[in-house]
């Protein structure tokens, strides 16, 4: 019977993968060429790039609802022409509406933010700027998780009153529930983030380089930030998942309002800058609520590089020679004293009376007669 | 035997501090007389019970020592993997202690407890020492304060270490290695506890500094509460077990943590001081040192003489009239 079931449903799964495949509608044929996996080339510079498009994917990411030609709008026939920028970010969906404002949507507003700050660069960059992160740097396309297999009966129950129709009501649920709960990185995801650049020596000697031919200035932590705050106690408590200890973000980044400021980061030279001679003092106080002036003056993430500190670079070799005479010199003693005791007979021995042998060492008794 | 100036100077305070009779004292002069000059032959021919002879530590300085060193230890369990986040056994301890969130909960109500302990010695110090003082049986060379003779006492015994002595120097209840590991744990101490305070309230310590050493300071302390927690760890590890625990003669325990008491081999070979204390003051101690001597064809036959006996002597017959006189004024 078992056997029987188990082959109706193996059938049943091949029968139903090229519905699977189907769920995606594609309305502009794209996929008369996208679908084929070798869809790719090696470009000028020898990069392989692949341009297939795996449709049960992409069907089940965030931008699922979102034509191509809302992002790809050069394309104007079929074949295309070679793209020459491809997708930017700030471009405006033509077929989906913002319904706070009833315009086109369109990721413009945090994209102009972002091109303000220190990491903001133009799609195609090359030279210095090819260094910057670009959204997609950060922001994939990733797939759509719910937030809830299932969402509470009570609530769809409540919503279909008025909203009629159940499937809406649960996309909407979902919609809204997932960016109410999980909107941020996680501590740990951040600093990993952050870190992919910032604690990459090769990219640090780049950037080095190229501020000293320019003749412009870095700040005085940008080779160690990294590095630094792994080693710090906020680093290190993140490592081990604490989630109260501040990130690269909640300093770096301006307390107002986290998810515009994120993407306006700005080096501590800029007045704006919550990590700012001026501003430091609230941005400490964002967890230290009685921080002062000489809070703000602690160095969060110190190193103990000479060139960056010379106070914790020395101090770290004295605590170093300290500590090994402190060790060496009181076990040398310790070996020494058994040393001397042994010659004079005393005995590992579990003791019973006595830890000495009776017959007492000759040696020493010769030598001082 | 004849004894050394330190260890004359001594038994003249004890006798007197005591307030010993013209017979103990008789009775003490010929028990040293007959003690052979080589030390060894006494602490090597004496009955030692592993467990402990003679009284040592007081029920309070035990309870903080077994305080002291279980709350260090899982301080240093606790802390050290957050330090040496990179160390291959450093998450796995961690997660074995409950993690994170459980260890700095943990590591805090623990130092709270070591910190206490602190206090407790501290007062345990200062009453006893009133205490003493109020008898009229404190002498400065009976604590852990450094005094010279320290110094002395380190050359001479490294001299002997060395082959060069035939007997280790006369030392009091604290010898110089013991002042060293106190005074190292007492400072120690003080640095973790600091230098944790400065972890826990940043904002306080910042506030009290000058802002130009505010970050100094700090960064100071980061280094110091790890450096200072692993010396205390090795030095607990490779220094103070091997001399409690391993060394011969030790091996494999000494119980004075737990019962207070020293063996009396160990109190004559490295505290012969405090052993003509006890002496002094326990009569049981000189009937078993007399017996023992003489039953081991020990006892030298052609004693020699310690001046302190006469001294003593001496100033008890002056200040005898002193105290028949003062006797008998409430008479008058």
């Amino acid at each position: 019977m078992n056997i029987t079931r188990l082959i109706a449903a193996l059938f049943g799964v091949v029968l139903f993968l090229p519905a699977v495949s189907s769920a995606f509608e594609d309305d502009e044929s794209c996929l008369m060429c996208h679908k084929y996996p070798k869809m790719g080339r090696v470009t000028e510079e020898g990069v392989q790039k692949s341009y297939y498009v795996m449709p049960e994917v992409f069907s089940r990411t965030v931008h699922r609802n979102v034509p191509c030609r809302d992002c790809h709008s050069y394309i104007k026939e079929l074949p295309h022409k070679p793209v020459k920028e491809g997708v930017t970010c700030n471009s405006e969906c033509h077929s989906i509406e913002n319904p706070s404002t009833g315009k086109p949507f369109s990721h413009a507003p945090i994209y102009n933010t972002y091109k303000e700050s220190v990491h903001g660069r133009e799609k195609v960059a090359k030279g210095p700027d090819a260094d910057k992160p670009y959204c997609i740097t950060c922001h994939t396309n990733p797939l759509y998780n719910k937030a809830e297999k299932a969402p509470p009966k009570e609530i769809v129950e409540r919503c279909v009153v008025c909203h009629e129709d159940e499937a809406f009501a649960t996309k909407w649920y979902n919609h809204t529930s997932r960016r109410i709960r999980e909107v941020k990185r996680s501590s740990q995801e951040i600093v990993e983030l952050c870190s992919s650049c910032h604690a990459d020596e090769e990219f640090i000697e780049r950037r080095l380089r190229l501020a000293a031919k320019e003749g412009r200035e870095l700040g005085r932590k940008f080779p160690y930030a990294a590095v630094a705050y792994q080693n710090s106690f906020h680093g290190k408590v993140t490592k081990y998942g604490y989630t109260n200890a501040a990130n690269c973000l909640n300093c770096h980044a301006s307390p107002k309002n986290y998810y515009l400021s994120v993407h306006e980061l700005r080096p501590s030279r800029d007045p704006k800058a919550p990590t700012n001679k001026q501003n430091r003092v609230n941005t400490c106080r964002q967890c230290h609520k009685t921080a002062d002036e000489n809070y703000a003056a602690i160095d969060p993430h110190p190193t103990h590089h000479k060139e960056d500190n010379k106070f914790n670079y020395y101090a770290e070799i004295i605590y170093g020679i300290v500590g090994d005479i402190a060790l060496f010199g009181l076990v040398g003693m310790a070996m020494f004293e058994t040393f001397g005791r042994m010659r004079d007979g005393v005995n590992w021995v579990l003791r019973n009376g006595t830890s000495w042998r009776r017959a007492r060492s000759r040696r020493r008794k010769k030598k001082l007669q | 035997m004849k004894l050394s100036r330190d260890a004359s100077a001594v038994l003249e305070t004890s006798m007197r501090q005591n307030k010993i009779s013209a017979e103990v004292c008789q009775e003490l002069e010929e028990l040293v007389a007959m003690m052979p000059d080589d030390k060894k032959l006494i602490y090597q021919n004496v009955d030692s019970n592993p467990v402990g002879d003679l009284h040592r530590y007081s029920v309070h300085i035990r309870i903080q020592h077994l305080i002291t060193f279980t709350t260090f230890l899982l301080l240093a369990f606790t802390g050290l993997p957050i330090h040496y986040n990179e160390a291959f056994w450093a998450i796995p301890l961690n997660s074995m202690l409950g993690g994170l969130e459980v260890t700095r909960v943990i590591h805090r109500t623990l130092a709270l407890i070591f910190v206490v302990a602190m206090v407790y010695h501290g007062l345990t110090l200062l009453f006893g020492t009133l205490r003493q003082v109020s008898a009229g049986k404190f002498d400065i060379r009976r604590t852990i304060i450094p005094l010279m003779k320290d110094v002395r006492d380190f050359s001479a015994d490294m001299a002997y270490f060395a082959g060069k002595k035939a007997n280790r120097p006369d030392m009091d209840k604290f010898m110089y290695k013991q002042k060293i590991h106190y005074f190292a744990a007492a400072f120690g101490n003080t640095v973790m506890v600091v230098s944790g305070s400065s972890f826990l309230f940043p904002e306080f310590w910042n506030s009290i500094l000058p802002a130009e050493y505010a970050s100094h300071w700090q960064e100071m302390m980061r280094l110091s509460h790890p450096h200072e927690a692993l010396l205390a760890l090795l030095v607990i590890a490779f220094w103070h077990w091997y001399n409690v625990h391993l060394a011969p003669g030790r091996f494999p325990m000494q119980w004075t943590y737990l019962t207070g008491k020293l063996t009396r081999e160990h109190q004559i070979e490295e505290h012969f001081i405090e052993y003509l204390r006890n002496l002094v003051e326990l009569p049981a101690e000189r009937q078993y040192m007399r017996e023992n001597l003489l039953k081991r064809g020990l006892a030298v036959s052609e004693p020699v003489r310690n001046r302190v006996f006469e001294e003593y002597r001496k100033t008890i017959l002056m200040d005898a009239p002193k105290e028949a006189a003062m006797a008998e004024e409430p008479g008058k």
